[in-house]
């Protein structure tokens, strides 16, 4: 069973929001930029 | 854990502390960062959203009656079929599902707030403007965007400088719902109440979660697409331009990439929304939590393999078509799986039909109808007879308003009186279920025999063949305009003069956001609740 729960540490908390943060906005803009790189390569 | 944050809410009821909301207008909703507030913003700009949709549908329907032009030129009916979508999805549905997501999800995992709540207040505040910016192409020399909602091109570009604005609206909600989604990931991963492991979170929470990742993967496709179609119109480039060795069938690859999973977007809330309803009104635990939330990610994931069976017609080759019409016919099995656990869970139970639950059971239902008509079009062969008749036009109705839309209603209906501490009249709402049950479908279902029959999809006129179903679908559109007034009306006495809330609202409630006052407190949750598995929404998963 699964057994992940959020950290109620306020510290850790915080360093977990801002992790996701940039971990999910960095995806977001990766996506949006490598697919400018590949049509101007190849399209 | 029901008993212990009840009587922490009963110790605190009249607690400054928990109430306390900003003076003034301005400080109380312009520069709101309180997750209920926005989630309201969120939820009335997505009411009058739908009513300007609603509008531009009427002006559709109106020109539809007859056959002949009556009304509208032809060119204004193209602005007003492309307008009603752009509205209608990035309007309505969407904010209205992230409204829901506001209020919600911090009262289900028992956070204080959304993790990023001035980022939640740019998000919503966004909307206003994007929307100012797309609808004032109405009012400008050559018209509104008139090349529907996928923007095709050539001929999206074809019109006037409205592609400008199309697409700087776009750019602003991209950015809306991209902060939004990542919002709702971080406060979910890491706000939890302790004890609230991922998997014991209730199913509207994990259907977010995953139409958040769907939003992170693709909003930036759409974007990067739009801005593509800006420079070809506007610097000279040549990406979806034949005479300058691009490829127009390419966008509509890259527009699909981005729009199977919206269409999944719009529609995974909703399943979240009616897997909390039935339980509730059947008295019985969710059957099958685990399959629910398995079944979700899967859909999420076939609908970024799928993308193809949208263009069947283009000319892709044998290979292509057969891959995509067998990825498309396996989301009917993870779907299938969530209405069979949606029969299963009233089955043997306990029954009673308040109005959340007409709405989720008529979701259930109406949906299902979307659902195989989506399968007649995954077929290949016969989807080359379908292709852009107003068969497709019942199809994507069926699943955006009867499934969608109403599990909207459903989730308005079951959650406000927990939002406001008040009731509404049961039975005007019942009165507004069925009338909307009944014209909901004369305006529907006579499309898919338009559609067999032939009748293309965005065209103002039509052979005199198809008079008499249109004739029919157009009484069942002016039915349905009385349904927005009527829940306007109904919500607004119940806000006046509704008889107060009790906290549980409903007898077969479990779950977080019940265990709070009705109307939930301005700050809830600011001490954490400790989560008991025998008092999860889904019953204890441990066994």
């Amino acid at each position: 069973m699964n057994e992940q729960t959020a950290s109620t540490n306020p510290d850790q908390r915080r360093a977990g929001i801002r992790r996701t943060v940039w971990i999910v906005g960095g995806i977001a803009f990766a996506i949006f930029v490598l697919f400018f790189v590949k049509q101007f390569l190849w399209h | 854990m029901a008993i212990h944050a009840a009587a922490h809410y009963a110790d605190h009821a009249q607690d400054d502390h928990h109430n306390h909301k900003p003076h003034g207008f301005f400080n109380r909703w312009v520069f709101s960062t309180n997750h209920k507030d926005i989630g309201t913003l969120y939820l009335i700009f997505a009411f009058i959203m739908a009513c300007v949709g609603a509008a531009f549908s009427g002006v559709i329907r109106t020109e539809l009656m007859k056959p002949g032009l009556q009304f509208v030129q032809p060119y204004f009916f193209n602005q007003m079929t492309t307008m009603h979508a752009l509205v209608m999805i990035f309007g309505a549905i969407m904010p209205a599902f992230v409204g829901l997501a506001n209020w919600m999800i911090p009262l289900q995992i028992g956070a204080p707030d959304m993790a990023l709540p001035r980022m939640n207040n740019w998000s919503f505040w966004i909307l206003p403007f994007a929307f100012t910016i797309l609808l004032s192409t109405l009012f400008m020399p050559g018209g509104a965007p008139a090349g529907g909602w996928t923007m095709y091109p050539p001929l999206a570009i074809q019109g006037g400088n409205s592609v400008a604005f199309l697409v700087f609206s776009v750019h602003l909600m991209g950015i809306s719902s991209i902060m939004g989604a990542i919002n709702i990931i971080a406060t979910i991963l890491n706000m939890r109440a302790p004890g609230m492991d991922l998997l014991k979170m209730p199913i509207f929470v994990w259907s977010w979660l995953i139409t958040a990742f769907l939003l992170i993967a693709v909003m930036p496709v759409l974007a990067g697409a739009v801005t593509m179609l800006l420079t070809d119109k506007y610097f000279g480039t040549s990406f979806f331009n034949a005479a300058g060795g691009g490829d127009p069938v390419m966008f509509q690859h890259i527009f699909w990439f981005f729009g199977h999973p919206e269409v999944y977007i719009m529609i995974l809330p909703a399943f979240g929304i009616v897997s909390e309803i039935i339980p509730t009104f059947s008295r019985k635990p969710l059957f099958g939590y685990q399959a629910m939330v398995f079944a979700i990610a899967s859909i999420a994931f076939l609908s970024f393999i799928v993308w193809g069976h949208h263009m069947f017609t283009v000319g892709m080759p044998l290979g292509g078509e057969l891959y995509f019409m067998y990825a498309t016919m396996l989301i009917a099995v993870p779907t299938g799986v969530k209405v069979f656990n949606w029969v299963s869970t009233m089955w043997g139970g306990s029954m009673s039909f308040e109005t959340p639950m007409l709405w989720a059971i008529s979701f259930v239902i109406l949906f299902t109808i979307g659902g195989f008509s989506g399968l007649m079009l995954a077929l290949v062969p016969a989807d080359f007879q379908y292709q852009d008749t107003y068969f497709v036009v019942a199809h994507f109705h069926y699943v955006l308003v009867t499934g969608a839309l109403f599990a909207i209603i459903g989730a308005i209906y079951y959650w406000w009186p927990k939002w406001t501490g008040r009731m509404y009249n049961e039975t005007w709402a019942k009165v507004h279920f069925w009338w909307s049950m009944v014209f909901v479908n004369v305006l529907f279902f006579p499309q898919h025999f338009l559609g067999l029959a032939g009748m293309p999809r965005r065209i103002p006129d039509y052979n005199v063949a198809f008079a008499d179903w249109n004739l029919v679908s157009t009484i069942g559109a002016y039915g349905m305009f009385l349904t927005p007034i009527m829940m306007f009306l109904i919500l607004r006495r119940s806000l006046k003069s509704g008889a107060p809330a009790t906290m549980h609202v409903w007898e077969g409630t479990h779950g977080l956001e019940w265990t709070v006052p009705s109307p939930a407190p301005f700050h809830t949750f600011e001490t954490p609740p400790v989560i008991h598995d025998e008092d999860l929404a889904h019953g204890d998963i441990t066994h």
